[in-house]
């Protein structure tokens, strides 16, 4: 375990939490910061690129790609609040170069020092619980990315249960795909819709007060139809919990 | 070949997500095969199934980087056997070969046990012109063959069918009364399939896997149709694609022990059984002429692509199609050729036109259920992200198949992503455009595409007054210190 | 037998230069042997020999293992005493089937098990399916096969994990005989069972590395026939025997 104290970490904000979710952010500082990490935000980052990878358009993502990897070159630690950018960092960077070795090694070293939020908090800091609390009944949806690209499944989890005060409740078929996919759901609308409307049967069936996940991109598209239904849950990342301390 | 209807992808599918019948059907398919998979994989335990995949995958990988040296090990061992070896180019070459087979063997009346590389041929319509009677065995093939249907799963091909179109179907083309019992239609297809076993000339099997070591051919099946195609007429004709070999008798049961279960959760299905050359002088039955057909048809263009190469280590156990989310939802038709979900959604493009099923490695949400599923560890994700480069940035000179304003899209966000102050005057604007397009804090309806698409069914938030970098630059970023 | 054939299609060295042009290789073997294809016939031989010490301890526990595998696979697993509880089961079978005539194979096991003046005398036509050199001998014997009710064999092998038989056809040992009847039954001897399907395919390739002649057909017979081709729902009896019942003998 290593003391927090002293770590800096990098944070890869995320275009979708840049953007639309800037509390998503915000909590990921304050609970860095809580933890006794300094945290560093490399000003000039930009997208990673994964909307341009996923669509065919390599040429251009490895464009982004350079960008990235030139921001956080001084950074010993990037902790990213979405595992599919995670995912786009660790797995896929490094072939982006493959047939050039010098890029290539550039941004393996890059992939190597990448962290999705829950991922650094257990794993790099070593803390299994964070300080916490809120209220009502919370459920978990785990992303395709992290659970399969990353190979994160538990430590979110984990930390979701070690929060004070709240009810945790297992979402039935957790791990089936919510039918975001990026470009997928507006190229493809008409099946991202169906596996979309079993997500949320899901998620209903749990009665649940808040959907948690570690991405975003999910949250959006599976906060959009709960919305949309006047559902009445709301979605939050997993630093927005742990963010949260009631007095 | 087999009709190709990949253009179609979007129509099809968008017609069968709405057939409930069918959706009831695929249901049935991801709770039963994928749950039988499961208890399986339970069953022995997780960490043995993962060795025997990476065994799996280690002999396939090898087996495929040294094809050449085993298929010349299979022809010998074969050819030793008293068996012949043809090599099929492509589905006309195949075609041509068992055309002449059938004639020269004055073959009138054929049965099948399941072949997928026969379906890529359409091998049945060739045989019919030359006046033979082809009868497919397998009870699913039976049925969509009545029906002039195409399978539509790899395992369970008339999965699409309900008992009482079954039940209709023998009706109308056997003429016997109506009968939804479904042990009643299976003996139905058992007598009236007795008849064509015993009369039968010929007999023509796929090969589950092809053994270099003994030159032989090994199918595994449940209803029995196998055993009798392969040892009741006089000839027998496998065809296979030239990727199902491997090395040694030893290598088969690793195989063994991962296609039932991943296919149907059996530990084993009722027979397996294992062809080495036709039956042997002082035998008591068994065909006189064993004839191995070994079809390359288009696969040499994935052996040829080694970011390719792997789909060729596929077992066609259809663990893929069974929990991917897209294929539950649509089906096996709306993919427009022999073989659908993840693993066709590779291997159609390859054996057909890429350009003209540029839809099928788009469709997915690159979910990798499937790559979990696979019991010899396809990185099926992968390659579909490498189809769509080679869709969208052709590097052999062919035309892209992205549409001009897609083109403009992706270079316009990747300049607008390379430069933060656009990115905030992007915000500014939308931020302004947004606002007559707000209602109780959220965005529900857009008129322009994509936004249009997304709030058909979904609410977008509004943009917040601030993004994130405008928050740590004004209040976040000196707040570095912290109490714990 | 006809004419002799000739290879049709691309000439093998075509088509196996063409799949090295796709890998970019040249020809030969792999740089790295398979250690299962570079074994030696006395290798092979050493390994059988240890798996008959190892399945001559084990025996006992096999057997049980087996009926235990067999049943769970849908077999009706009996255990008849003596050649006369053989006889009695084949007749409740008979009767239950409302059956005439029965072949069965030419194996080894029926010398030790005579069956066949016990079921002439219950009233039943047994056929024993191995040809004489008459011509049309084999005519006859399929439609002796065709005919019969129950299909009655040895077993080469039976394996315990998997609750299979494995028929190795030769002269005396007809495939269709246990494919064909709505009925078969299999007479397993205690020395015959194997623990998995390594030791069968060992036991294979030991004999197929010392020149001997693989056969054209190895089965592993795994229960009755079934399907779920219509609505996924399971129907016991397709093409195969729609019952199999495995004796297996001490």
């Amino acid at each position: 375990m290593i003391n927090p104290k002293g770590i800096k970490a990098s944070l890869y904000v995320t275009c979708i939490v840049d953007q639309l979710y800037p509390q998503v952010g915000v909590s990921v500082v304050n609970v860095l910061r809580k933890l006794g990490v300094q945290v560093e935000f490399p000003i000039d980052q930009s997208c990673c690129g994964q909307p341009l990878f996923n669509s065919g358009y390599v040429s251009e993502a490895k464009e982004l790609a350079l960008r990235v990897i030139e921001s956080f070159k001084d950074s010993q630690y990037v902790v990213v609040p979405s595992a599919s950018c995670a995912a786009m960092f660790r797995e896929f960077y490094p072939s982006l170069f493959e047939s050039d070795p010098q890029l290539h090694d550039i941004a393996q070293n890059f992939s190597e020092r990448v962290y999705e939020f829950s991922e650094f908090i257990v794993e790099v800091l070593g803390v299994n619980k964070v300080n916490a609390s809120g209220d009502g009944r919370h459920t978990f949806h785990t992303s395709c990315h992290m659970l399969r690209e990353l190979g994160v499944k538990d430590q979110p989890l984990s930390l979701l249960d070690g929060v004070e005060g709240i009810e945790t409740v297992d979402l039935p078929q957790r791990e089936v795909c919510c039918g975001f996919g990026g470009t997928f759901s507006v190229k493809y609308p008409h099946i991202s819709e169906e596996m979309l409307s079993d997500k949320v049967d899901n998620v209903l069936s749990t009665s649940c007060d808040t959907l948690v996940s570690c991405d975003m991109s999910c949250l959006m598209n599976i906060g959009g139809a709960l919305s949309r239904n006047k559902s009445g849950i709301s979605v939050k990342h997993l630093a927005e919990i742990l963010d949260e301390e009631n007095s | 070949m087999a009709d190709i209807k990949t253009k179609s992808f979007v129509t099809a599918s968008k017609s069968s997500i709405k057939d409930p019948q069918l959706r009831q059907a695929l249901e049935k398919v991801g709770t039963g095969f994928d749950g039988a998979r499961r208890e399986a994989i339970e069953e022995i335990s997780e960490e043995k199934w993962e060795e025997w995949r990476l065994k799996a995958r280690e002999i396939k990988e090898h087996t495929i980087d040294n094809l050449d040296y085993y298929l010349d090990m299979l022809y010998t061992n074969v050819t030793n056997a008293g068996g012949y070896v043809h090599f099929a180019h492509d589905d006309n070459e195949a075609n041509a070969i068992v055309s002449q087979l059938v004639e020269e063997n004055n073959v009138k009346i054929a049965t099948k046990s399941k072949s997928m590389v026969s379906e890529e041929l359409g091998l049945n319509h060739v045989l019919e012109k030359l006046g033979v009677e082809v009868y497919e065995t397998d009870l699913g093939e039976y049925i969509i063959q009545l029906a002039e249907e195409t399978p539509s799963h790899l395992v369970a091909p008339a999965l699409h069918k309900t008992k009482e179109q079954v039940a209709s179907l023998f009706q109308e083309k056997l003429g016997i009364p109506y009968d939804e019992d479904i042990e009643s239609m299976a003996r139905t297809a058992r007598e009236v399939l007795r008849d064509k076993f015993l009369k039968a000339d010929l007999g023509i099997s796929g090969a589950n896997f092809l053994v270099a070591e003994t030159g032989s051919l090994v199918i595994i099946t449940n209803e029995g149709n196998g055993r009798l195609c392969t040892s009741a007429p006089r000839i027998h004709i496998g065809i296979t694609g030239m990727e199902k070999v491997i090395p040694s008798l030893e290598d088969l049961s690793t195989f063994l022990r991962l296609l039932p279960r991943s296919a149907t959760g059996q530990r084993l299905t009722s027979y397996v059984s294992i062809v080495t050359g036709p039956r042997r002088i002082t035998d008591e039955d068994g065909p006189e002429q064993f004839h191995l057909i070994i079809v390359d048809n288009g696969r040499s263009k994935m052996l040829a692509d080694p970011k390719l190469r792997e789909a060729l280590y596929c077992i066609r156990c259809g663990a893929c199609l069974n929990i991917c989310p897209v294929y539950q939802k649509v089906g096996g038709h709306a993919y427009g050729w022999v073989y659908p979900g993840p693993i066709g959604s590779i291997v159609t493009p390859n054996l057909t036109v890429l350009q003209n099923a540029k839809d099928l490695p788009f469709a997915s949400s690159l979910c990798g259920a499937c790559r979990e599923a696979c019991p010899v560890k396809i990185n099926i994700p992968r390659m579909l992200l490498n189809l769509r480069e080679q869709l969208v940035q052709p590097s052999d000179g062919s035309k892209s198949t992205s549409t001009f304003s897609e083109n403009i899209a992706a270079k316009s966000y990747t300049s607008l992503m390379k430069h933060p102050s656009m990115v905030k005057l992007g915000n500014i604007m939308l931020k302004g455009l947004q606002k007559p397009f707000v209602r109780d804090g959220v965005v529900s309806s857009v008129p322009i595409p994509p936004l249009s698409i997304w709030t058909r069914s979904r609410d977008l938030p509004k943009l917040p007054d601030k993004t994130f970098h405008q928050i740590w630059e004004n209040n976040l970023k000196d707040n570095q210190d912290t109490n714990g | 037998m006809g004419n002799p054939m000739k290879n049709l299609g691309t000439p093998k060295n075509i088509f196996l230069e063409s799949i090295r042009d796709c890998l970019g290789k040249v020809e030969g073997p792999p740089l790295e042997q398979r250690e299962n294809l570079s074994q030696s016939p006395d290798e092979l031989k050493q390994l059988c020999a240890e798996l008959r010490v190892t399945l001559d301890k084990e025996l006992d526990v096999l057997l049980s293992d087996l009926s235990v595998s067999a049943e769970a696979r849908g077999w009706n697993v009996h255990r008849p005493a003596n050649v006369e509880a053989v006889l009695d089961h084949i007749s409740d079978i008979a009767k239950i089937w409302g059956v005439t005539d029965i072949s069965r194979s030419d194996q080894q096991v029926f010398t030790e098990y005579a069956i066949d003046s016990g079921i002439s005398n219950l009233g039943y036509n047994i056929t024993t399916i191995a040809h004489n050199d008459f011509p049309d001998d084999r005519t006859r014997l399929r439609n002796a096969i065709i005919s019969s009710g129950i299909g009655i064999t040895g077993a080469d092998y039976a394996v315990a994990e998997t609750g299979s038989i494995v028929i190795l056809p030769r002269k005396g040992l007809s495939r269709l005989v246990s494919v064909v009847p709505a009925v078969h039954i299999a007479l397993v001897r205690k020395q015959d069972i194997l623990r998995n399907l390594d030791d069968v395919f060992l036991l294979r390739r030991l004999d197929y590395h010392l020149g001997n002649d693989m056969g054209s057909y190895l089965n592993f017979i795994t229960g009755p026939s079934r399907t779920a081709d219509i609505e996924q729902t399971i129907v016991i009896g397709v093409h195969g025997p729609k019952e199999v019942h495995m004796l297996l003998l001490d």
